[in-house]
């Protein structure tokens, strides 16, 4: 990269980097929201969850366009193509809708008979059903990626003061994240819910002695984690283009996130999240490319070793 | 070792024991339990297999050679899951490592097959012993995190930064293995003797491979050293309490699975002549723990039998017609069923029933 002469080239591109580092690790966030609330209130390994961030990117095709069927079962069984056709917006609220009715259903049957298992049976029985979701959309609907087209009023480059020209839809992801996240954040900061959830979280046996139903916060718990990992589909479909493998391969950096911000925090796997985008975003665009995917593993390693509990976790969290 | 003894007597009080119930079950239970058996079940296992499964499976020999290599993979990986009850969802670094690193010194340094095994497994113990350091300072779920990270971090290291040695996406093409001892080709036919039951050395080498393998796990699993892993599986703290060093142990255990992954991995690359990539990716380690789970943990030949099936649906199942294109559904459906209706796998589900066919009390 080349450093500009005057001041303005330099905070210009130190701005890009953020912004770019923001989106990129905006992803991460949303999926690892998700799946720390899950971890630190129900103590479930959950890794199916990027399966729910692969169904919500198909869910989100299905319902925003036409997609046509190249290959696949269905294609053989003479369906040309899917999709509803509704367009983005009503993806963006729908997918969430359907994902968090998915993740309810989960947790009842899927969930509830194995909290008493280990750690082990959890992660292996949640692999097995990420793997079944996989092989079934890549059986029904084929292997091939399918462009996910970017909502038409965000497409186009903006033009952002000292920085310049800016895509919209990264913006998008940015401001969609945000408004998440912090709705989260609000809900288990905020309300009696969250506090029963909370408290839940430190003492379960306490809190079912003081006369308070765990079972049925921790299903909706269970229901908000798996919407968002929905929803992390629907926002990073456009920035890449879908197919099969897209869930397995987000699923690891969404796990780093968690145990780096700390198991159960929110402001945790926010920070994490956008600490593992900017740096694979540094890497990138200062000439390190190939090192970017190693970096962020690098970076996650060397601080698990130094700080087991995760950045914002605290020591009580320890296993 | 110094438990020789005390096996030895072990066994001769098994051997009076099955002399005074007289049982055809428990003679063979006797039977069936000592070391020599075990390796000799092995031996006839291996021979008869490739015509067994040539002829009545629809397979072929070096499909049967692929899963006598996952197999030597899936008994080291069950040493750490099924014995010690560590889940680690990064092995695959230790089978595609040392498939690398025997490829690379096969090219540059020796082609003699059984320097480049020895050349590969010694890469993985190497290794296993620093991720494996680092790995167990936790345990349970961030253990298989942790080991997962170095997973996917030597993955990546292998795609780009390090391709001038790997040949990144493309994998390892340049694998040169010269003949067996000097002499025997390696690739080539058997002598008459042997073409009744198989027809390439390839197979033999792999098949005597296995053997020894099976032979050291069981020598490992028997000693009280293998008693300690299964303490700490069952009660980590009581272990500890007795005085044991679990910390040392665990990692002993997970540097014996790596070694077996070694060996697996160097193989793989003197079987296939390359090393692809994906042999570093997570979802290999992933394909060894549905092994491993399917066969069935914490017996010796479930994980033999897991990898023999995977491998039996990836590559013959999948060339059924109705049934094929849903090949990895199927084993998906499966891998769950195992993990909720039957946690010791099909070995396990086979042993039970057995033994109630046997009217045995519980061991």
């Amino acid at each position: 990269m080349r450093w500009g002469e005057s001041g303005v080239t330099l905070l210009a591109d130190i701005l890009t980097i953020l912004l770019n580092g923001l989106q990129q690790g905006a992803i991460y966030v949303l999926l690892a929201v998700g799946l720390s609330i899950i971890l630190g209130t129900l103590k479930f390994v959950n890794f199916a969850h990027g399966a729910l961030y692969l169904l919500g990117a198909y869910l989100g095709l299905f319902i925003t366009g036409q997609v046509p069927l190249n290959n696949g079962q269905l294609a053989e069984w003479g369906i040309q193509s899917y999709g509803i056709g509704l367009g983005f917006i009503a993806a963006l609220i729908i997918v969430p809708i359907v994902v968090f009715v998915i993740g309810l259903l989960m947790e009842r049957f899927v969930a509830q008979a194995f909290y008493d298992r280990p750690d082990t049976d959890q992660i292996l029985v949640t692999f097995g059903l990420a793997i079944i979701v996989q092989e079934l959309l890549r059986a029904l609907l084929g292997g091939s990626s399918q462009p996910f087209p970017q909502p038409s009023w965000a497409s186009g480059p903006i033009a952002l003061p000292v920085v310049g020209n800016f895509p919209r839809w990264r913006l998008g992801v940015i401001a969609i994240t945000a408004v998440l996240v912090l709705g989260v954040y609000g809900l288990v900061e905020y309300t009696d819910f969250g506090l029963i959830v909370q408290a839940g979280t430190l003492d379960g046996e306490m809190v079912r002695l003081l006369g308070i139903k765990l079972s049925r916060p921790y299903l909706v718990v269970f229901g908000i984690g798996a919407a968002l990992a929905g929803v992390a589909g629907v926002v990073g479909g456009p920035l890449a283009n879908v197919n099969p493998n897209i869930g397995t391969e987000q699923l690891v950096p969404a796990f780093l996130t968690v145990v780096i911000g700390g198991v159960g925090k929110i402001e945790g796997a926010v920070v994490a999240g956008l600490m593992l985008g900017t740096l694979q975003v540094l890497l990138i665009q200062t000439g390190y490319a190939a090192w970017s995917q190693v970096g962020i593993y690098a970076l996650a390693a060397i601080i698990l070793l130094v700080r087991p509990q995760g950045l914002l976790g605290s020591e009580v969290d320890v296993s | 070792m110094s438990d020789e003894p005390r096996d030895a007597t072990a066994t001769a009080a098994a051997d009076a024991d099955a002399e005074v119930t007289g049982g055809l079950a428990d003679r063979w239970a006797s039977f069936r339990d000592r070391e020599i058996s075990t390796v000799l079940l092995t031996v006839v296992g291996v021979a008869v297999f490739p015509f067994l499964f040539n002829n009545f499976l629809d397979g072929y020999t070096q499909l049967a050679t692929l899963m006598l290599i996952y197999g030597i993979f899936a008994v080291g990986f069950d040493i750490l899951l099924g014995y010690t009850g560590l889940l680690s969802f990064g092995h695959a670094v230790f089978f595609g490592g040392a498939a690398y690193a025997a490829g690379i010194f096969s090219a540059s340094v020796s082609s003699s097959p059984l320097l480049v095994l020895l050349a590969g497994t010694a890469f993985a113990v190497l290794l296993a012993w620093i991720v494996g350091f680092l790995s167990l300072r936790r345990g349970g779920i961030y253990f298989a995190i942790l080991t997962l990270t170095f997973g996917q971090m030597s993955f990546y290291l292998a795609a780009s930064p390090l391709a001038f040695l790997t040949n990144g996406e493309n994998g390892f093409t340049s694998v040169d293995i010269g003949h067996l001892l000097g002499v025997i080709d390696i690739h080539g036919g058997v002598p008459f003797p042997l073409t009744m039951l198989v027809d390439n050395m390839l197979y033999v080498f792999v098949a005597v491979m296995t053997v020894l393998s099976v032979a050291m796990a069981n020598r490992i699993l028997h000693s009280p050293y293998g008693t300690v892993f299964r303490a700490i599986r069952e009660n980590e703290r009581r272990a500890e309490f007795v005085g044991l060093d679990v910390w040392r142990y665990k990692l002993m255990a997970f540097i014996i699975s790596a070694a077996f992954a070694g060996i697996a991995g160097s193989l793989f690359a003197i079987e296939g002549n390359y090393v692809p990539l994906e042999s570093l990716y997570w979802t290999e380690s992933g394909r060894i723990v549905i092994m491993t789970v399917l066969g069935g943990v914490g017996s010796l030949f479930g994980p033999l039998f897991g990898a023999g099936l995977y491998l039996y649906i990836e590559n013959i199942v999948s060339g059924f017609p109705t049934l094929g294109p849903f090949w990895h559904l199927i084993l998906g459906v499966v891998f769950v069923v195992a993990v909720v209706v039957f946690p010791d796998g099909i070995w396990g589900g086979i042993d039970y029933v057995r033994d109630k066919v046997a009217g045995g009390e519980d061991k």
